[in-house]
């Protein structure tokens, strides 16, 4: 495969993963906007970066990894800017993302890879670069917050 | 960020509920859920809570993806061409034999055959020693060892390095010693990198040093990037960049080394480093 079709490859494979990685980044940004900017972002540096992609392993593996990264960095600019953490923090429309958006950070996202995109433990903590102990307990924590919020909703409904 | 810390019983129920647990975990949890209606309580629970997460991810799902976003990619312009990382030199020769040197170099190739043949006829079959050098100093033997040394010691936060980086002078000469391999240690600041020591090994046995960087400024805070190096070559002498076990690698050629910058998958700019290793080194 030449470097131009490889190119062309990974941007089909990107458009077709991109509902997926908008879900991602909004469990790590915690809001859209961000959310956008930052699979902008992400998919741009997988873009010029694609002869780095052998087609060995699953390529949100590698995607997902480059969005912790650069979210984490995003993170640590706006604790160093105080500005620029007061932008862009609209919260999300829907009650059930809310309630899981607003859960600590780290938790969405490991849910998320475990419960829903289906990594294992190791590779879910790989990809979050923290110790699988660390994301066995978060993905137990978000469950446990999950639950209360959901039953604390049906009582208020009933 | 939480604090919130699950209790061990929470963990284990957790475990289970995803297949997790071990077989003496697995039976200790099946016998609490028959006996204690707080433990099915807890696990209810989990899988409440479990599911209620997958369906407001399912949820997030059917949400418009932004037009612009979709146009901004497959619009997104082509990769730049790939930065040129030194290779071996390929000696350019020119061939125009006169009738002499043709008959000259027929003989000598003739005896040369003879030679080869009387050799191969007294000692047909190759030692079992040699079969085996063979094959461990073939380039991906080698290059799975390179990476399965950076992934040990990468995961390291006290014995990353074997001498720290306050001892240039004993880095020099003990890495240069051992492999062979004549270096100096390329200051990586510009690339938000902080030398952190080296350390020496072997891979495809033969003796790799290897310099060691933390990334203290940029993408992915915290993460080790390694420069290795030796005087085994990479089949082809050609450079390559490629992510094998979730570990990137970027390798070049010079005349006197193989030289290798390896760091996690998720650093996109391991060929900057490189090309920028590659002068200073």
């Amino acid at each position: 495969m030449n470097q131009a079709s490889l190119s062309t490859d990974i941007r089909r494979d990107l458009v077709a993963l991109l509902p997926r990685l908008r879900r991602f980044a909004l469990t790590l940004t915690g809001n859209a906007p961000e959310a956008d900017a930052l699979v902008r972002e992400v998919a741009d540096r997988a873009i010029q970066k694609s002869h780095h992609w052998k087609g060995e392993d699953r390529l949100e593996n590698w995607l997902f990894s480059m969005m912790r990264s650069r979210a984490d960095e995003a993170r640590k600019r706006k604790r160093v800017d105080p500005d620029a953490a007061d932008s862009g923090n609209a919260p999300g429309n829907h009650n059930s993302s809310n309630a899981l958006l607003s859960m600590p950070e780290g938790f969405a996202s490991a849910l998320l890879l475990a419960d829903v995109e289906g990594f294992t433990y190791a590779e879910g903590a790989a990809i979050l670069s923290i110790p699988t102990d660390q994301f066995v307990a978060r993905l137990c924590a978000a469950r446990l917050k999950l639950s209360s919020v959901g039953t604390a909703t049906s009582e208020r409904r009933a | 960020m939480g604090t919130f810390k699950p209790s061990p019983l929470e963990l284990q129920l957790s475990a289970y509920i995803d297949g997790q647990a071990n077989e003496r975990d697995r039976q200790d949890v099946e016998e609490l859920l028959v006996n204690d209606p707080q433990a099915r309580a807890l696990h209810d629970a989990l899988k409440h809570g479990a599911e209620t997460g997958r369906r407001a991810f399912e949820d997030m799902l059917k949400e418009p993806v932004p037009l612009d976003l979709v146009r901004a990619i497959r619009n997104a312009a082509l990769p730049r061409k790939a930065i040129r990382l030194p290779h071996a030199p390929h000696p350019t020769l020119s061939f125009k034999p006169s009738g002499p040197q043709i008959a000259a170099t027929c003989l000598v190739l003739f005896l040369l055959g003879g030679g080869i043949g009387y050799l191969v006829g007294a000692r047909p079959v190759a030692s079992e020693t040699e079969l085996i050098s063979a094959t461990a100093a073939n380039g991906r033997d080698w290059l799975d060892d390179i990476i399965a040394h950076y992934r040990l010691y990468a995961r390291q936060t006290d014995h990353l390095a074997e001498i720290p980086a306050e001892r240039p002078a004993d880095i020099l000469e003990w890495l240069t010693t051992n492999t062979g391999v004549g270096f100096r240690i390329p200051d990586l600041s510009d690339s938000g990198l902080t030398f952190q020591g080296a350390r020496l090994f072997a891979a495809g046995d033969v003796p790799v040093g290897q310099l060691l960087y933390r990334r203290t400024d940029g993408d992915g805070d915290g993460d080790v990037v390694a420069i290795s190096f030796t005087k085994t070559r990479l089949e082809g002498n050609r450079s390559i960049e490629e992510i094998r076990n979730d570990t990137g690698l970027v390798s070049w050629v010079t005349p006197l080394a193989t030289y290798m910058v390896v760091g996690p998958s998720s650093a996109a700019d391991l060929d900057d480093i490189a090309a920028k290793a590659a002068g200073l080194i």
